[in-house]
């Protein structure tokens, strides 16, 4: 239909009704088409032809699929004769014929790949009664509790997201200057461990064991602070990290082996108020029997400054 | 009844009975009418349609007396026009619904030796029967045409 100059289309699909044209048969209006009318049925139906509206309808209906029929050579050869002889007789029904070819060159092409694909999905669809409406209602509220229940553990239960998090992050690669680092200390004193393992405290319902590390120059296997983790999927060592009051954060924290292997690292932290620790939230599970270090590090314009390390062992 | 449609009864009409001049003998009988409108409009009784069909015999009975012009084979190479018509195809495929696209895509798509098995699975997946399906995808049909036809004019232009 023509609205404002332009084209528009719609999917009204009662603009044509058929009205009292039934008496007709799609057979008998094809063959008005090709012209193949009895002397008897002929004047009838031009009687009602130019009278009746759902019988107009039906025939331009009838003359596309003759068109297509026609297009994707599915008329036999007698019918072929008939159509370019009967048919294609008016300058309208030509162009018909045009856009026919043009929609068989267009779509069936993809025949055999699209009609394959439709059978699977569909017998899968009839097998399950997939295609009634109540599946569709109950995927949309399945999926609309899935949400409401992600968002209620997020915002519900902080301690659950922090422990994914911390499983998202740790980092098993090995950077290329590590060893080196913990192989050349810089000075060979003994490092000053004061460690107080402590157990935790009953407000803290995070950490299951909290160790105070304090800064060290090297690494030096007889003097390392030796510590027993409780063991568990879900236990957290708080390690808190002494750090000196000019060395504001945020922080970055890296668990390493002391040969220099990175386990499990932690940004942004930054130093509580009343005191000059960095906490340092580590999953136990990743603190196995050995010896480990942590590297402190500051951002300081742009460049990653190792502020302090820390040495400790785990029974 | 408007113009368009009478005249294209008339055509539909000449056409199945082998006149090769059905849109010209068409027009003749919408001036026949027209021209004698004025005298008949109050003393006609009955479907004015009717009125066309008679008016439309006599020409075809005075065509029919007329020596008989061979008409020439139609010519389906002209590539430009084709190439016309594919562009106007795609641009009126963009105008129909999602849903009517996806079933003159699904319902163009077929194999032509499946014809009647594959229509029948199409109308199982848009829950409709083959009648039905036939009748939708013919009426969007219907609109592709009016739109190409009325796109390749504008082009014309």
């Amino acid at each position: 239909m023509l609205a404002g100059g332009s084209f528009v289309m719609t999917d009204n699909n009662d603009r044509f009704h058929d009205g009292g044209s039934q008496e007709f048969s799609d057979e008998t209006i094809r063959r008005f088409l090709l012209g193949g009318l009895s002397a008897s049925e002929q004047p009838l139906f031009e009687q009602r032809l130019i009278t009746d509206d759902g019988l107009d309808a039906r025939v331009r209906l009838a003359e596309f699929d003759l068109a297509d029929d026609y297009a994707f050579e599915r008329l036999s050869t007698l019918d072929r004769e008939l159509f370019e002889k009967k048919f294609l007789l008016t300058s309208d029904r030509q162009q018909q014929v045009r856009v026919s070819k043009v929609l068989r060159d267009r779509f069936s092409s993809t025949a055999a790949t699209s009609s394959e694909e439709h059978t699977v999905a569909q017998r899968l669809r009839e097998l399950f009664g997939l295609n009634r409406p109540a599946w569709r209602i109950a995927f949309g509220v399945l999926i609309l509790l899935i949400l409401f229940g992600t968002a209620w553990l997020v915002i519900k239960e902080p301690r659950i997201v922090r422990q994914i998090a911390n499983r998202i992050t740790p980092r098993r690669s090995t950077p290329a200057s590590a060893p080196r680092e913990a192989g050349h200390p810089t000075n060979t004193s003994m490092p000053e461990h004061q460690t107080t393992p402590s157990p935790m405290p009953e407000h803290d319902q995070t950490a299951a064991a909290r160790i105070v590390l304090m800064p060290a120059v090297s690494y030096d296997s007889n003097k390392l602070l030796s510590v027993n983790l409780p063991k568990g999927e879900q236990e957290i060592v708080r390690l808190q990290l002494v750090v000196k009051p000019d060395q504001p954060g945020p922080h970055r924290a890296e668990l390493l082996t002391v040969q220099g292997q990175s386990i499990f690292s932690a940004d942004s932290l930054q130093s509580a108020d009343s005191r000059a620790n960095v906490d340092f939230d580590v999953p136990a599970h990743l603190l196995n029997g050995g010896d480990y270090q942590i590297r402190l590090s500051r951002s300081d314009r742009g460049k990653q400054e190792v502020v302090a390390r820390y040495y400790f062992r785990v029974q | 009844m408007t113009y368009e449609k009478i005249r294209r009864r008339l055509i539909a009409i000449l056409a199945s009975r082998g006149c090769i001049s059905a849109e010209e003998l068409a027009d003749e009988t919408i001036d026949r009418v027209a021209r004698r409108v004025i005298d008949i409009r109050n003393a006609y009784v009955g479907d004015k349609a009717i009125y066309f069909l008679g008016v439309m015999n006599n020409v075809h009975h005075e065509y029919l007396k007329r020596p008989m012009i061979p008409r020439l084979p139609e010519r389906d190479d002209d590539v430009e026009a084709k190439e016309k018509t594919h562009g106007c195809l795609e641009r009126c495929l963009g105008k129909l619904t999602t849903n009517s696209r996806q079933m003159i895509e699904r319902y163009y798509a077929e194999d032509k030796q499946a014809k009647i098995d594959l229509r029948r699975r199409i109308a199982e997946e848009f829950g409709i029967t083959p009648s039905t399906l036939r009748l939708r995808a013919l009426r969007i049909r219907e609109k592709l045409q009016a739109c190409i036809e009325q796109c390749l004019r504008a082009e014309a232009l």
